[in-house]
């Protein structure tokens, strides 16, 4: 940290955040909130005569509670840049005529309660999320008397108990009776692995060798410590953690499989009781330890919205940021442009952090030596004179990349083709044919369904099937030899997002008895949320198909991820049920009805346009 | 999220389920899993509770 501190090229902006980014890939505008500190950070030398003469006792985070800080405070030991920071919020002299002491004696005058938040902007061309993780608050837990039960803490905490910076340099005791513990049990899994509700049901990566690398530093320090870890499985994969898995137990660390319902509180001792099922031997077991940690789990930082909606990111299901490619491109962002490092992407090492963080300054540095960039081959393009400026296509584009459009000044939007990703859900949610998806341009799609349903019509289910997930799906379940009807002919898009209502009423009124749109599951979405569209277009077209009286059950929906071969072969068994359901009567119906409506439309359509010239026509002929 | 009720286009099954128009979830149908969940008429208004 010291070195990234000093290097020349680096402009760190520390107790700073976000407050705004805009553009695209190679592009990007950034303004940032730096925090008043109040505290002139060229000048304080760190001396600490404020902090000694300031009157505030706070509770100082870093120490996690256990010890206290003043108002004016050092962040932590080894903060860079090394400068005092004054909490406004904690501060009596924020109104100086209150206090002012550390002002006082401040030599080199450094302390400013008229500091003001700065707002920084900068262009840069790539951006790297390294913005951590928080860690599970086990309080929820009650069984495991955290916070109920002072001798029950957290791993966090008893990293700075066992920590020489700590608040009893280094001294483990516990917070009861200031003892040295001699019976130590350690928790795992708290607030991972759960499926009741509680916790989250991923594991964290982490705290497995987290654990063993505590008890190798309490046996270290207090070799006649009995320590006891409570698992579920140990999870030591990695280089070299198997060995320090071994050098734990060697130690004589007892690692028992199982972990206790409930902990109990011995009021007289203070002392924490419990049963454990030995899943390795089936006895049941009762313990008890003067001090009991509970290794928690890792969050998705609860700060990280602000990032996700600026930079248009989106989530797994654990709440961590999704990559581009979970194999290919696992520290890209889909945003071109964002990288990722570290637990904001999932739950994370040291290691692995390091291990990201380096290849999100390669990725960034291939994307900025080579000064450009190569636009994706399907991409939006505008036609900007049919264009009305109504701006639907802004709000539904999944990459910010559609910008202005004013439909009362007749402004067509633009379209910034280098943060166009081609999912299309631009061109299928427009409603004046203004935008151009190459390669799957509205006159392709609707060719394949012509051929699809030129010759018996009532034999074929059209499917439309998006490039990751479904078609994947689809492709899986050949590959698997998975015996399904072969009665659906696939149509495929980059995304479901492309699938325009147009192209599923043009299937039904070519005949065809059942349409299906499938797609990614929304978490796996490669285009961040342009499936809720599809599902969003799709539950109005069932309204829409129910008002003309064709029955809404004709058009179905499915996601189904690239895993999914099954769900595929599934889905067609009961659609070819369901094709077979269909009377060639209840289609001749909805061709007939769907001409109609379309006749209607197209009739409306040109009445809509000729009223304009008729109206620029006028003043001319009255001029003459 | 309020709850609305959805019918199953594909087993025809009826059920309630959270929903809102802004925040679009992932819908699938308690019998049969498939993701052909219509949210009926009552869409926009949530069903009153009980
Ligand atoms: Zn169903």
């Amino acid at each position: 940290m010291m070195d990234v501190g000093r290097h020349p090229r680096i402009n760190l902006l520390t107790y700073s955040e976000i407050d705004n980014i805009s553009g695209y890939i190679g592009n990007f505008h950034v303004t940032v909130r730096k925090k008043a500190r109040f505290v002139d950070e060229a000048e304080c030398n760190a001396c600490g005569e404020c902090e000694k003469v300031c009157p505030v006792v706070a509770v100082d985070e870093f120490q996690q509670g256990f010890s206290s800080r003043k108002a004016i405070y050092m962040p932590f030991p080894q903060a860079v840049p090394s400068v005092y920071i004054l909490n406004e919020r904690d501060c009596l002299g924020h109104n100086p005529i209150a206090c002012g002491k550390c002002s006082d004696v401040c030599e080199k005058q450094c302390i400013d309660f008229d500091m003001k938040d700065q707002l920084i902007e900068f262009d840069v061309g790539a951006v790297i999320v390294a913005t951590g993780m928080d860690v599970y608050d086990p309080t929820e837990m009650d069984e495991y008397g955290y916070t109920r039960y002072e001798n029950v803490i957290t791993s966090m905490e008893f990293e700075r108990l066992i920590s020489a910076g700590g608040p009893t340099t280094g001294h483990f005791i516990r917070p009861t009776d200031r003892e040295t513990p001699k019976h130590i049990g350690f928790i795992q899994c708290v607030g991972s692995r759960t499926q009741n509700g509680k916790g989250n049901p991923y594991c964290s990566n982490i705290c497995c060798m987290n654990t063993i690398k505590d008890s190798l530093l309490l046996k270290d320090h207090y070799p006649d410590t009995e320590i006891k870890v409570f698992y579920i499985d140990i999870r030591a994969f990695g280089k070299g953690f198997e060995d320090l898995f071994q050098r734990s137990k060697q130690a004589g660390v007892q690692y028992i499989r199982g972990v206790p319902g409930e902990v109990f509180e011995d009021p007289a001792t203070k002392n924490i009781t419990m049963t454990v099922e030995n899943t390795a031997t089936g006895a049941i077991e009762d313990h008890e330890f003067e001090m009991v940690v509970l290794s928690t789990g890792v969050i998705p930082r609860n700060d990280s919205e602000v990032i996700r909606s600026l930079l248009s990111l989106s989530r797994t299901e654990d709440g961590f940021f999704m990559e581009s490619h979970p194999k290919l491109k696992p520290v890209d962002a889909p945003t071109g442009g964002v990288y990722f490092a570290g637990c904001v992407e999932s739950p994370t090492d040291v290691k692995d952090s390091v291990t990201q963080a380096s290849a999100a300054a390669a990725r960034t540095e291939i994307l900025l030596n080579a000064g450009q960039i190569s636009v994706e081959a399907i991409t939006s393009e505008l036609v900007p004179d049919t264009c009305t400026g109504c701006g639907i296509c802004v709000r539904v584009c999944p990459f910010n990349a559609i910008t202005g459009g004013d439909a009362k000044a007749k402004l067509p939007v633009e379209i910034v083709e280098a943060a166009c990703k081609g999912c299309g859900t631009c061109a299928a949610e427009c409603n004046f044919d203004a935008i151009l998806m190459k390669h799957f341009e509205d006159a392709q799609i609707m060719a394949q369904i012509d051929a699809i349903l030129d010759k018996d019509p009532m034999e074929k289910i059209v499917t439309f099937a998006c490039n990751w997930c479904s078609y994947a799906g689809a492709d899986l379940a050949g590959l698997s030899r998975m015996q399904y009807p072969t009665t659906q002919r696939i149509i495929k898009t980059m995304c479901s997002g492309r699938v325009d209502a147009n192209f599923v009423l043009h299937a039904f009124e070519q005949g065809a008895p059942i349409v299906l749109v499938s797609g990614c599951h929304f978490v796996d979405c490669h285009y961040i949320d342009a499936n809720r569209w599809t599902q969003k277009r799709v539950e109005k077209l069932w309204d829409d198909l129910e008002k003309l009286g064709i029955r809404p059950e004709r058009l179905q929906l499915e996601w189904i991820s690239a895993a999914e071969g099954q769900k595929w072969a599934r889905t067609m068994k009961e659609l070819e049920e369901m094709r077979q359901q269909v009377t060639e009567e209840e289609v001749d119906h909805t061709k007939q009805v769907l001409k109609e409506a379309r006749l209607k439309a197209e009739a409306k359509k040109k009445a809509k346009e000729s009223k304009p010239k008729a109206a620029e026509k006028a003043p001319a002929a009255a001029v003459a | 999220m309020d709850e609305a009720p959805f019918k199953c286009l594909r087993c025809g099954h009826e059920f309630k389920a959270p929903y809102d128009k802004k925040a679009p979830v992932e819908h699938a149908c308690p019998k049969c899993n498939s993701n052909s969940v219509r949210p009926l008429k009552a869409k926009t208004r949530p069903v009153a509770k009980a």
